[in-house]
Order: C-alpha cells, then sequence, then structure tokens
C-alpha cells in the first residue's frame, strides 16, 4: 500500500516535470536534433544571446508585463478598496461578479471584442492604424486587474476595520491612514496581484495575437511564428530560462505572502524581519525594473522612419549562427547608400491565413509582406496590394526570366520572388530499392508496408494521389477529387502515420522510410539523420511548386523606403545568406550562378534545388496549386474527414 | 472645583431611521473613570464614537473644555481610542505601534525614545520594545494598545469594551491595571462595557443607558443601592422587584404585608416598584417571617447558596449560607435599610422575577450580550 502511494506520487511527478526536464536537457544540446543528444554545451544559450530580434521580442514582453503588471496593480488595488467600502451588499457583490467575469470569458473572446473595439475607436479618431504597443497594454491591464481584485479584496476583508479608525485616532488624515496603515496590511496581496498579473501578461498568447499592432511582437507570438521551419533550439534555451525565472518569482511571492488569515487567532503567524527584507528587496527590485523598461521605451522611440517588415517566422537570414544578418545589414546599406537612418521592425507570421486576417483588419500597416502564391493572387484580386515602381528596384533584373509572368502575376507588377520550393519524395537508400524509386508509386508499393508516411493535411495529400493519377489539382470537379480519395484508401494500410513536424524526427532516426516533403526541409532532415540512414530525394515529373514573393500590400505607409528594402534583399550578400539560412530554392541569378554558394550548399543540395529551370514556367503554371472555391475546399474537408475516420 | 472636560448636550443618532441614541445629556469631568454601561443596542459604543469623532450625531452638540468640537475630524481630536480588539499595526513592532502617533506628528526620535519607554514601563512591558504584536498575548496586546493610545497624553481616553475578548482571570487583573494607569496618568477615560462588574469595580461614575436613554448616573454604590428604576436593579446585580404600595412616607405595602423603609417624598398610596437584593433578605423559621414562602430551588454557588422561594407565586431569589431543602417552607425577613422604592417606570414589571431562572438561562443570556 505504501509502496504503491509512493510509486503513484512518483507518476505524477514525472508526469507533471517529465516535459520541463526534456526541454531542459535538450537546451543543452550541442546539435539541432530532436532525436540526438549530442553531448552537453551552451551552444544554444550563446546563439539565444545573438539573436536580436528574440532579444528584442523579450525586451517587448518584459516591457509590456511590468508596465500592465504595475498599471493593473495600482487600478486593481484602488478597485479593491472602492469595492470593500461599498456600503451595501448587493452592489458588493454584484461588482466581484462583474470583475469576475474577464477571468472566466475566454482568452479568445476577451481577445477579438478588445480587437474589434480598437479598431472601431480607431477608425472612429480615422487613425490609419489602431493597434500598436498601447492598446496591446491596455489589453494586458483588463485581463490583468481581475486578477489584483481577486488577491486584494481578500486581504481587505480579512483585516480589521477598526485598523484605519486607530491610525486616523492617532493622528492621521485619512489618506496617511490608508498608506501608512492599510497599504502594509494588504501588501502581500498586491505583491502577489501584481506578480500573477506579471506572469499572465508574460506568456499571454491569445490576447496578444488579437491586439498587437505592427512592430510590437511578444516572446509568445514569435514562437508561435517559428513553425513554418521547426522551432530552434534557441527556444529551449529560453524557455528554460523562463521557466526558472517564473519559479524564482513563484517561490518568492509565497515567501512574502505569509500573513494567514487572521481570524480570532490568538498568535498570528509573525513576518520575521528577514521576511520583511525580502519584501522591501522585491519592491526595490520591481521598482526599478519598471522605472528602467519605461525609461528604455521612452528613450527607444526612433526619431527615424521605421519600415515594418512582416514575413514567416524564421524565413531571413538573422545574424543566429554566425550567419549575416539581413536585418541589421539592410539598416546599415540604406545609411551607406541614401545617408540617412532607417529602423527595420521586423515581425513574424505563422500562416499565410494568419498574415491575411491581420492586414484584412486594417488595424495595422506593414511595408513589407512575404506571402505564397496563391494568397498574393487573392490579396492582389482584392485590391490589397501596390503595384511596385520597378526604378526603385534595378535589381529585379537578375530574377530569372523561369520566375516571371507567373499566374499569381502575369504582369510582372506587385511581387518580387523571395523563394520557391516543390515537394519531393524522401526515401531511405538503406531500405529502399533504388529501382522502386522516381515517381509517386513509390508511396503506394506494397513492399514498403507500415514504413511510408503521407501529408497529415488535405490539400498535400490529395495531391499526391492527384499527381500520381495524373488529375489536376485545381480542377473542382467533385469526381476528380473523389477519385484521388479513393487513391488515398487504397494506400492507407501502406501508411504508418499521417504526420506534419513528426516527420523530422521519424524519417531522422529511421522510423519510416518513405515520405513526401518539401525539398529545403528535406536538407534539415538529411543533416540530423541518425547512423544507419541515408536519406534520398527526388522529384517525381509532376508536383507541387510553390513560390513566396515579396510585395507591399496596400496599408503601406512608405512605399520607397519598401521598395529599397524589396533591391536590398536581391543584392547578392543579403540574397545568398537568405537562401543558405532558408535552404529553399532561390530565383535570383546572382544567388544561383554563385560559386560561394554552390560550394555552401553542396553538389547534392545544388541537383535537387536547381535541376533544368527552364521549364520551371511552365511546370509552376500547370502543377502548382491555386485558391479553391469554397464549396470545393468544403467538399475536400468533408472527403479528408471521411478518409480519417477510417 | 471640577473642570468639564466633555459635555453632550442633546446628542441625537439614528441609523436608518432607527433611533440609537435620544437626546443623551452628559457632563464628564477631568481625571474622572466613566464608565458607561448597558446592554448590547443600549447606544454606548456610538455614544463613543460620537466623541471620539468617527460618527457625526444627528442633533445635539459635543462639548470638549467648552468648545463645539462636532466638526472636528477623529485625527484633530484630542480624545484617543482604545478599540475592543486593539486595532494594533501588525506590520509594526510594539515599539513602532507605540511610536506610532508620535511618528505623524513629526515628533523627534529621541523624544520618541524617551516616550515609549516611559509608556512601557506605565503599561508594565519594559523589553517588548523590538516585539512583534502578532506574538503577544491578548492582555499584552491590551496593554500595547493603552500605551499606543496614552503616549500623545490625550486628555481623554476612549476605551470600548477593552476586555472583552480577555479570559476571566485576565480581566480581573487587567481590571486593577487599568484603574492604576488612570491614576497614573491622571487622564479621563470612557469606559465602555457590558459587564456590571466591571464598571462597579472600577469606575468614579457609571452611566447605565438602554435604548438610546441614560437611565441614571451615579457613584458605583449609589448604582447599586438606590437604583432608580426597574430597568437599572435587575441589569446591576440581582434583584427582586415586586410591585407595591407606599402608604406613606417610610412605610410600604406588598404581597399584603406592610413593611418599614426608609424612603420619603413619595405620593400618597403612590403604586412603586419595590427593590430588595437577594443577600438583604433574612431566612427565618416560617412563624416568624414577614413574608411566607417554598423553597423551589437550591443552587450552591460556593461562597453562598442561591435559593429561589415561592412567595404567593412570586419567585424570590434569596443569597443565604444556610442551607434550606427543595420543598421546606421558611418565613423571609427583610430589615428597612435593604428596601429600595423607585417610582414606576416602562420598566416596571419586565425585571425581577426568578420565575422562568435559570443559571444556565443567565449566561446565554450574557453570551448574547458579548456578541
Amino acid at each position: 500500500m505504501k509502496l504503491s502511494s509512493k510509486i503513484f506520487t512518483a507518476l505524477i511527478l514525472v508526469f507533471l516535470f517529465a516535459p520541463i526536464v526534456i526541454l531542459l536537457v535538450f537546451s543543452f544540446n550541442a546539435s539541432k536534433s530532436l532525436s540526438v543528444m549530442s553531448g552537453g554545451s551552451l551552444y544554444w544559450y550563446r546563439e539565444l544571446f545573438r539573436d536580436a530580434e528574440t532579444l528584442g521580442a523579450v525586451r517587448n514582453t518584459l516591457v509590456l508585463a511590468v508596465s500592465a503588471a504595475l498599471i493593473s496593480t495600482v487600478m486593481g488595488t484602488a478597485a479593491s478598496v472602492g469595492i470593500h467600502r461599498l456600503r451595501s451588499k448587493a452592489v458588493r457583490l454584484g461588482y466581484e461578479q462583474v470583475t469576475n467575469i474577464p477571468m472566466i470569458n475566454p482568452d479568445i473572446i476577451t481577445g477579438i471584442s478588445l480587437m474589434l473595439m480598437f479598431v472601431f475607436v480607431g477608425r472612429l479618431f480615422g487613425a490609419a492604424t489602431s493597434l500598436n504597443f498601447w492598446t496591446m497594454l491596455i489589453a494586458h491591464i483588463t485581463f490583468g486587474v481581475p486578477y489584483v481584485i481577486l488577491q486584494v479584496l481578500p486581504k481587505l476583508q480579512q483585516m480589521d476595520e477598526s485598523l484605519a479608525e486607530a491610525a486616523m485616532d492617532l493622528g492621521c488624515t485619512p489618506l496617511q491612514a490608508f498608506f501608512k496603515v492599510e497599504i502594509p496590511e494588504i501588501m502581500p496581496g498586491i505583491v502577489t496581484g501584481m506578480i500573477m498579473a506579471f506572469t499572465l501578461s508574460l506568456d499571454d498568447f491569445v490576447i496578444s495575437y488579437f491586439t498587437s499592432g505592427n512592430g510590437f511582437e511578444t516572446l509568445p507570438i514569435r514562437i508561435y511564428n517559428m513553425t513554418k521551419k521547426t522551432v530552434t533550439p534557441k527556444m529551449y534555451a529560453l524557455s528554460t530560462i523562463i521557466f526558472f525565472t517564473i519559479l524564482a518569482l513563484l517561490i518568492m511571492s509565497n515567501l512574502i505572502d505569509t500573513s494567514a488569515p487572521g481570524v480570532a487567532r490568538p498568535m498570528r503567524r509573525e513576518r520575521t524581519a528577514e521576511q520583511k527584507k525580502r519584501l522591501r528587496l522585491a519592491g526595490g527590485i520591481g521598482g526599478v525594473l519598471a522605472a528602467g523598461m519605461i525609461a528604455l521605451m521612452i528613450i527607444g522611440a526612433p526619431d527615424h522612419p521605421v519600415l515594418n517588415v512582416y514575413n514567416w517566422g524564421e524565413y531571413i537570414s538573422d545574424g543566429s549562427e554566425d550567419c549575416f544578418n539581413t536585418i541589421r545589414g539592410f539598416e546599415q546599406w540604406y545609411r551607406e547608400n541614401y545617408g540617412s537612418e532607417v529602423e527595420v521592425n521586423y515581425t513574424t507570421f505563422a500562416s499565410n491565413e494568419d498574415m491575411y486576417a491581420k492586414i484584412a483588419s486594417g488595424a495595422v500597416s506593414y511595408d513589407v509582406i512575404i506571402p505564397s502564391d496563391y494568397m498574393i493572387a487573392r490579396m492582389r484580386d482584392e485590391g490589397m496590394l501596390l503595384p511596385l515602381n520597378f526604378d526603385n528596384i534595378p535589381n529585379y533584373e537578375n530574377i530569372g526570366e523561369s520566375f516571371r509572368g507567373l499566374y499569381y502575376d502575369p504582369e510582372n507588377q506587385y511581387t518580387v520572388p523571395y523563394t520557391y520550393s516543390f515537394v519531393g519524395v524522401i526515401w531511405d537508400a538503406e531500405r529502399v530499392d533504388e529501382a522502386d524509386t522516381g515517381d509517386w508509386d513509390l508511396m503506394w508499393n506494397e513492399k514498403y508496408k507500415g514504413d511510408i508516411l503521407q501529408f497529415n493535411n488535405s490539400r498535400d495529400a490529395f495531391a499526391t494521389a492527384q499527381y500520381k493519377l495524373g488529375l489536376d489539382v485545381n480542377d473542382p470537379d467533385p469526381e476528380n477529387w473523389s477519385r484521388a480519395l479513393e487513391e488515398l484508401k487504397t494506400q492507407q494500410p501502406l501508411v504508418k502515420s499521417y504526420v506534419m513536424d513528426e516527420i523530422y524526427n521519424m524519417m531522422e532516426s529511421g522510423e519510416a522510410a518513405v515520405a513526401s516533403y518539401y525539398a529545403g526541409d528535406y536538407f534539415t532532415m538529411l543533416d540530423a539523420q541518425a547512423a544507419g540512414v541515408d536519406l534520398r530525394f527526388y522529384v517525381p515529373e509532376r508536383t507541387n511548386y510553390f513560390i513566396d514573393a515579396m510585395c507591399i500590400p496596400s496599408c503601406c505607409q512608405q512605399k520607397e523606403l519598401a521598395e529599397a528594402f524589396i533591391n536590398y534583399m536581391l543584392e547578392e550578400e543579403p540574397a545568398v545568406a537568405n537562401a543558405e539560412y532558408i535552404m529553399y530554392g532561390c530565383p535570383n541569378r546572382v544567388v544561383y550562378e554563385s560559386e560561394e554558394y554552390a560550394e555552401d550548399m553542396g553538389e547534392e543540395a545544388m541537383e535537387i534545388l536547381y535541376p533544368n529551370l527552364d521549364d520551371f514556367a511552365e511546370k509552376y503554371n500547370r502543377f502548382a496549386y491555386r485558391n479553391l472555391d469554397p464549396e470545393t475546399l468544403s467538399l475536400v474537408n468533408t472527403l479528408w474527414e471521411e478518409l480519417k475516420i477510417n | 472645583m471640577r473642570r468639564k472636560i466633555i459635555e453632550l448636550k442633546g446628542i441625537t443618532k439614528a441609523y436608518d431611521g432607527e433611533t440609537v441614541l435620544d437626546h443623551i445629556n452628559l457632563d464628564i469631568y477631568d481625571n474622572e473613570f466613566v464608565t458607561l454601561l448597558g446592554p448590547s443596542g443600549c447606544g454606548k459604543t456610538t455614544t463613543l464614537r460620537i466623541i471620539a469623532g468617527f460618527e457625526q450625531p444627528d442633533e445635539g452638540d459635543v462639548l470638549f473644555l467648552g468648545e463645539d468640537i462636532a466638526s472636528l475630524p477623529p485625527y484633530r481630536r484630542n480624545v484617543n481610542t482604545v478599540f475592543q480588539r486593539y486595532a494594533l499595526f501588525p506590520h509594526l513592532n510594539v515599539f513602532e505601534n507605540i511610536a506610532f502617533p508620535l511618528r505623524v506628528k513629526k515628533v523627534p526620535g529621541a523624544e520618541i525614545e524617551q516616550k515609549v519607554t516611559e509608556m512601557l514601563r506605565l503599561v508594565a512591558l519594559p523589553g517588548f520594545e523590538k516585539r512583534s504584536v502578532t506574538s503577544l498575548s491578548g492582555g499584552q496586546q491590551q496593554r500595547v494598545a493603552i500605551a499606543r493610545a496614552l503616549v500623545s497624553q490625550p486628555k481623554v481616553l476612549l476605551l470600548d469594551e477593552p476586555l472583552a475578548a480577555l479570559d476571566a482571570k485576565l480581566r480581573k487583573d487587567m481590571q486593577a491595571e487599568l484603574h492604576k494607569i488612570q491614576r497614573a496618568s491622571g487622564i479621563t477615560f470612557i469606559f465602555v462595557t457590558h459587564d456590571q462588574e466591571e464598571a462597579l469595580s472600577m469606575s468614579d461614575t457609571v452611566v447605565v443607558m438602554a435604548e438610546g436613554l441614560i437611565q441614571q448616573i451615579g457613584t458605583p454604590t449609589d448604582i447599586y443601592n438606590e437604583p432608580q428604576n426597574a430597568f437599572v436593579a435587575d441589569f446591576i446585580g440581582e434583584s427582586n422587584i415586586v410591585s407595591g404600595v407606599m402608604l406613606e412616607d417610610r412605610k410600604v405595602k406588598f404581597h399584603g404585608q406592610v413593611f418599614e423603609c426608609v424612603d420619603e417624598g413619595f405620593g400618597k398610596n403612590e403604586p412603586v416598584d419595590v427593590v430588595v437584593r437577594p443577600e438583604d433578605v433574612d431566612i427565618v423559621p416560617e412563624d416568624r417571617g414577614q413574608l411566607r414562602g417554598v423553597v423551589t430551588s437550591v443552587t450552591f454557588l460556593g461562597v453562598h447558596y442561591e435559593i429561589i422561594v415561592d412567595v404567593q407565586g412570586f419567585k424570590w431569589m434569596i443569597q443565604t449560607t444556610d442551607f434550606c431543602a427543595v420543598d421546606s417552607h421558611i418565613g423571609l425577613s427583610i430589615e428597612p435599610d435593604a428596601i429600595q422604592i423607585m417610582h414606576k417606570s416602562k420598566y416596571s414589571g419586565m425585571f425581577g422575577d426568578y420565575s422562568s431562572f435559570s443559571n444556565e438561562f443567565d449566561e446565554l443570556s450574557d453570551a448574547e450580550e458579548e456578541e
């Protein structure tokens, strides 16, 4: 009995803390792999502290959390005092309930409603952009205040009513009585409330996501946006640091909150001199931190133009792992060529749809965005893009002929292509016979039953079947889609699992032998493959090609600056750095004709990424995904559900 | 000549239309220990809070040394309060609690040190400076509260049932202590309590209050020996109160018997209330008694027995050192100076009959009053 309960306790602890321990261990991993631990190192911590963008997000998060916590604390305490002094019990209870609502309310509703309000008010006053640091601050205060009230109000209720009277009796004015006697008495509640408001603000994602404007990215949003690629181990290092910081705060708040409810107990727990010292210390640190943050913010406000760039997470060479920092590079290049200062405010998104929603809300303003082809087509149709002035982008001439006049921008008016990639088949040469490779049939080959991975996303999965059958991936005819479904059903018994990001581990470790995925991501797997795994890649004749291109949205505030940025991105140094960082194909001649680049990438990569590009445009226009109409999308989803239910 | 320090003139106070104080007039003199005594809800605490400045009277004047202070806030009155639950500041130690009013007034440090030390000696807590107030016993907290209230040398100290939270033994000690402190400091104490024993043992003057009215003001002996109405007689100690008729000066008739007494000045044949304290009734053989009755209950209380005697259907309480068995027939004899005659009042007939009396019941009602 005793032993079993001990085991049970141990199991609970393991469940609770195993993820943290894993995070901690892998933050010290010398390599990038999640499956292979290759020796302890502080590499990722060093990388973290070199990553100016992430550190900027950390700074933003802290500025926001500290300001929100301080203001919420003052407001929440004042509100608690007000509520506590209400004479009518019914009114008091009413107020208490009302202040509880934001805590019970799902974050998503709070977030959406706040965004709507900010946009509405912004429109009312004719502001071009209504979401910014201040809206986010207001949002964080909104959800922080109830938690402060939750902590402070009970302390007021526990407090002996006659304390304030005693102070006044002994010569204090009501205000003096409040600060000299009541505040010290409820201080543990105030401090706990402040710490809660701080930590809530620190890790809030949902509400921040809806209320953040351009150029102010907090850490949770930045991490979320890293999902185009996998999250880098830098983030493990950062998460480890945050975990221990919060833990320290928690311990501190527990040490401070020593005063138990004073229910007719003759001996209340005593607050020792040591605890008082800690309390003062905590207050001191908080004060200094807050003052510093606010000073930083005020001083940090730039007086030169700010260019807002909105891109996928981890989709630019950012100076990490000793690579070139494209953003700082542009600032310097601009200074040298134009003789004036510019600051790039670089923020990230996680999907085309997220980016679209943000811009369509009209509450933000970006100068340069880098969406994918089908989204460009949609935004162009909806008038959300500005035609580019190519006089300001002379480097456009470096864009390969194959990458011009594509369906999403047939007149070459709106876009400058940034990257392209395509889907191919990854296979493990140790387990797959080379004779079986070359086309989509490998994914349906009975010999590799249980070793095959298929996309866990309807469009990509259906496309593999459609390419195999020679169907058009953009044909809305339901017959087309049900034939593809039948093909996927035939494949189903052979499939080990339907995966997205899990593919990295399963292929690297040799758990699976056949999968289809994007070319650039194949190189990531290749880098991390375990011993006894020999990954190869080929591109079937018919497959999906996609392009991400730089555009200027109609909310742009400084078009010439944006065009200068686009032009700079086509210069050899940043373009090569980006291509090497992203490891997708690059449509820029100065890149794919660069010897240094070819050397860095290696022969195999060059062969895969840059096959004969002459027929790229033709293949692209034939096989690339286009936007599907809503009816077809819903049909695809229904059919996909049908497959997944089996 | 004694100096009036506080005068209440026609003070009226109502909460939500319910009158708590009804035209109270009260003079309090310098260096006096005054007790406001009454059951809960009688208005004694409200009176105290009006003097302290926490409440404003609806009508009437509060004079302090002849000056109207009705509009002065508490922090500008030269009056300090000791609260029922002490209201010590938990975040400050003993020294800082006592020093608090001096610090507010920005008294120099050295002077504070000296005054606090002096106060701690006065309340018999020397060496307690650095202790946390939350680590002190109830009695010690009480002393700190008194020291804190006295340190800025107010003219008047208000004490709101300060002993209610202490146990019986400590209470007795603190009563003596308070009395001593009052004498030593020479400050007027206004003490609120519902405990008549406390009131009698400490006070120079007792003010008995009920239902927002002052029932009687006097020295403890006056109040006890010459209660002015049935309420006072019953509230202060135990009393047998019977209806009688004043036949003429020094002759009263009750229970059909004529008794000698010492009271004069009542109207001829005026109906009156007659008070006889339980300890003033002598038990004699049945045939020699002025009254005759049957013993219905006997309780042994250590020093004496408390017996209930049925006299013509009215239950008398008698405290005696002689044992009488239940159901025995006894005679009662009362000396003339043991009889106190009172005018009829609204309280006539409400008190003084022990028909439904039991010790347990009495304790229960005491407990309720303490709430």
